[in-house]
C-alpha cells in the first residue's frame, strides 16, 4: 500500500510540474520521473514487461526525441516579448479566458470521474491473488488473437516514420535541381 | 535478519565495490595495454609497476576545483553525472556471475551470484542502457557550450541508432534460449557439443555476438565510434566543462559501462561461468577470465583502429548493421521453428 | 491492506484530469504535447489495473498498442512542431491563426 502511495504521489506530483514548469526541458525530465513511478505502479500490478517497455519505449525512446526537439529549438519559454506583442495587437483578452474555461473544464472533468469512481462503492475492485502474467502469454497473445491489430500497427509506424521525414526534412535550395525552387512559400 | 538476507546485502555492497575498483584497475590496464602497443612503458612510477597510479588520479580529481561554466543550468549540470553514474551501476544489479553457492556451507540455502534475479533481466539491462543516455545528453546541453552542445547531441543520436541494432541482436539469443532470465540463458549454455566444443551461443549465434559487440562499442562511446569526445574537433565532448569529481563520474560511468557490456555479452554468449576444468562453485573464475578478455578486446580496439567519421558511423548503424541485425533475428526465428529450440 | 482497482482508477482519473487541463492551460506546443502523453498514460494505466482485475493480459496487450500510438503520434506531431517553428520562431499555438502564409 505505502509504494502504491509514494509510486502515485510521484506520477501526481511530476505531472503537475510538467504542465506548471515554464521551462520544456525541465518539463521533459519531470516527465519521465512521472513515467518512472507508472512503472513503478505496472510492477505492483504484476505487469513487469509493460513496466520494463514503459521505460524503453517512453522514457527511453519518445522522451529523447521531445529532449532532442526541445534543444534543437533551443528551448524557448512561453510567451517571449515578441509573443505577447502579436498576441495583443490580434485579439486582447481572449488568451486569458480561454485557459480560465480550460482549467475549469479540466476541474469540472476530474469532479465528475470522482463522483462516478466513488458512486459504486469505493470498496469494490480487490485484486484476485496470482494473477502473475508472464512475457510468454502476452507474446502468444499478442501474435495470436492481436495478430491482425500489431500488423497494422506495424504500417502506422511507417507511415509516421514517412510523415515524419517529410514534415521535418529542411528543403535544399542552394543544391542544382534538389528541392523546391524558391517560391512564395519561403517568403516570409 | 536472516543469514540469506545478510548475504544478499553483503553481496550488493561487494559488487558496488568490485564496480567501481574496476573502473581503477581498467584505467591503469588501458594506459598500460596502450604503451605496449606503441612499445612505451607506460606509469611505472606510482607503487611498484605503477599499480597504485589509479589511486594518484582519483585523489588529483578529488582536490581539483569544481568548476561550472556561468551560464550553465546549474541543476541539470550538476544532475547529469549522476544519473550517467547512476545508470551505469544499476545495469549490473541484474547479471548474474557465478553459479549459485552456499559460501562453503556456510549457508543454509543456496545464494544466487547476482544482485536481483529478475524474470525480464535482458529487458532491464536494456532499459537502463537507454536512459544513459540522458545524462550525457543532458550535459551537453545544461553546459551552455557548443563543444558540449554538439557532443552530446552526437553521442545521443549514436546511442539512439545502435540501441536497435544492439536490442535485435538481444533478441536473437532470447528466440534460442527460450527465456528472458539471464541465468535462464547462461544454464542453457552449459554442456559441450560433441564431446569438445562449449556450448555456447556464440557458436550458434556468431553475427549476433560480432552486431552485440559492435553496438555495444558504440553504446558506450569508445574507440572507433567515440565521437561524443573526438579530441580533435569538439575538445572533450559533453564533459568538456566538466571538472574534478563530476568528470571523475563520467569517467567512471565509461569505464562500468564497458565492465556491464562485457559481462553482459559473457553471460548471453560466452557461455557465464561455464567452462571446463573447474568445478561448478569456482565458475566464477571462469566468468572473470571471460569478462577480462572482451575488456582486454575493448583496449586493444582502441589503440588499434582509427576513429570513424560522423556520417559513415551513422551510415554504418543504419545501413549495415540494423539489416544485418534482422537477417539475423529472422534466420534465428526460422531455425527454431524448423529444429526446435 | 492492498490497493484496489478503485485506488487505481482514481489515480488514473487525476492524472488525466492533469493532462487535460495541460492542453487546455499551455500555450506551447511541446508541453500540449507531453500533456497529450501524460493522458495515454493515465488510460494505460486504466488498462493493466483493469487486466489485472480480469486476470488477463488483453489489457497490458492495449498497452502495446497505445504506446506504439503514442510513439508515432510524437514522432509526426514534433515533425510539425519543428516545421511551425521554422515558419513563425513560435511555439505559442496562438500564433498559428491564419490559415495561410
Amino acid at each position: 500500500m505505502t509504494s502504491f502511495y509514494l509510486f502515485g504521489a510521484v506520477a501526481v506530483g511530476a505531472s503537475l510540474l510538467v504542465i506548471a514548469q515554464r521551462n520544456p526541458v525541465y518539463s521533459v525530465l519531470l516527465l519521465i520521473a512521472s513515467f518512472g513511478a507508472l512503472s513503478g505502479l505496472y510492477v505492483l500490478l504484476d505487469a513487469p514487461f509493460v513496466a520494463v517497455i514503459q521505460i524503453i519505449v517512453y522514457a527511453g525512446a519518445i522522451m529523447v526525441l521531445f529532449l532532442f526537439v526541445v534543444m534543437l529549438l533551443n528551448a524557448p519559454h512561453e510567451d517571449t516579448e515578441q509573443d505577447l506583442e502579436r498576441m495583443a495587437s490580434r485579439r486582447p483578452a481572449a488568451a486569458g479566458g480561454v485557459r480560465i474555461f480550460g482549467g475549469a473544464l479540466a476541474a469540472g472533468l476530474l469532479v465528475e470521474l470522482w463522483w462516478a469512481l466513488t458512486k459504486n462503492g469505493g470498496e469494490s475492485g480487490v485484486f484476485p491473488g496470482g494473477a502473475v502474467s508472464s512475457v510468454r502469454t502476452i507474446g502468444r497473445s499478442l501474435f495470436t488473437d492481436y495478430a491482425f491489430a500489431f500488423e497494422v500497427t506495424s504500417v502506422l509506424i511507417l507511415v509516421a516514420m514517412v510523415g515524419a521525414v517529410v514534415l521535418a526534412r529542411r528543403e535544399v535550395v542552394t543544391g542544382l535541381g534538389r528541392g523546391r525552387p524558391p517560391g512564395p512559400r519561403t517568403l516570409k | 535478519m536472516t543469514p540469506l538476507l545478510i548475504a544478499q546485502i553483503g553481496l550488493t555492497l561487494f559488487v558496488f565495490v568490485m564496480l567501481l575498483s574496476s573502473a581503477a584497475v581498467m584505467v591503469y590496464v588501458e594506459r598500460k595495454v596502450a604503451a605496449m602497443l606503441q612499445q612505451r612503458l607506460g606509469p611505472y612510477l606510482v607503487g611498484p609497476k605503477g599499480l597504485l597510479q589509479p589511486l594518484a588520479d582519483v585523489i588529483k580529481l578529488m582536490f581539483k576545483e569544481e568548476l561550472r561554466p556561468l551560464a550553465a543550468d546549474p541543476l541539470l549540470f550538476a544532475l547529469a553525472p549522476i544519473l550517467s553514474a547512476t545508470a551505469a551501476f544499476a545495469a549490473f544489479a541484474v547479471v548474474p556471475f557465478g553459479a549459485d553457492t552456499t559460501l562453503f556451507g556456510l549457508l543454509r540455502e543456496p545464494l544466487r551470484l547476482q544482485v536481483a534475479d529478475v524474470n525480464v533481466a535482458i529487458l532491464v539491462i536494456f532499459a537502463i542502457a537507454s536512459m544513459g543516455v540522458y545524462g550525457i545528453v543532458l550535459a551537453g546541453w545544461s553546459s551552455n557550450s557548443k563543444y558540449s552542445l554538439i557532443g552530446g547531441l552526437r553521442s545521443s543520436a549514436q546511442m539512439i541508432s545502435y540501441e536497435l541494432s544492439y536490442g535485435l541482436a538481444l533478441a536473437g539469443v532470447l528466440v534460442i534460449a527460450n527465456s528472458l532470465s539471464l541465468s535462464d540463458i547462461v544454464n542453457r549454455q552449459s554442456g559441450t557439443w560433441l564431446g569438445f566444443l562449449p556450448r555456447w551461443f556464440l557458436f550458434v549465434q556468431p553475427l549476433g555476438f560480432f552486431i552485440y559487440m559492435t553496438a555495444g562499442i558504440a553504446e558506450t562511446n569508445r574507440a572507433p565510434f567515440d565521437f561524443p569526445e573526438a579530441e580533435q574537433e569538439l575538445v572533450a565532448g559533453y564533459h568538456t566543462e566538466y571538472s574534478s569529481m563530476s568528470f571523475a563520474m563520467f569517467f567512471l560511468a565509461e569505464y562500468i559501462n564497458m565492465v556491464t557490456m562485457s559481462a553482459v555479452a559473457t553471460d548471453l554468449f560466452l557461455g557465464g561461468w561455464h567452462g571446463p576444468f573447474l568445478p561448478e562453485s569456482l565458475g566464477w573464475i571462469w566468468f572473470l577470465l571471460k569478462v577480462a578478455a572482451i575488456l582486454f578486446f575493448y583496449v586493444w580496439m582502441r589503440w588499434t583502429l582509427p576513429r570513424y567519421r560522423y556520417d559513415q558511423l551513422m551510415r554504418f548503424g543504419w545501413k549495415i548493421l540494423l539489416p544485418l541485425a534482422v537477417v539475423n533475428l529472422l534466420v534465428t526465428a526460422a531455425g527454431v521453428l524448423y529444429f526446435g529450440a | 491492506m492492498m490497493p484496489t482497482l478503485n485506488d487505481y482508477l482514481v489515480l488514473s482519473a487525476i492524472l488525466f484530469a492533469i493532462g487535460t487541463a495541460g492542453v487546455f492551460v499551455r500555450r506551447n506546443l511541446i508541453t500540449i504535447l507531453l500533456s497529450i502523453e501524460i493522458m495515454l498514460n493515465a488510460v494505460n494505466l486504466t488498462f493493466v489495473a483493469f487486466g489485472r482485475a480480469l486476470g488477463a493480459v488483453d489489457g497490458q496487450i492495449l498497452v502495446f498498442f497505445v504506446m506504439t500510438v503514442a510513439a508515432a503520434e510524437a514522432a509526426v506531431g514534433l515533425a510539425i512542431v519543428i516545421d511551425l517553428f521554422r515558419h513563425r520562431e513560435s511555439l505559442n499555438p496562438d500564433s498559428f491563426a491564419s490559415l495561410k502564409w
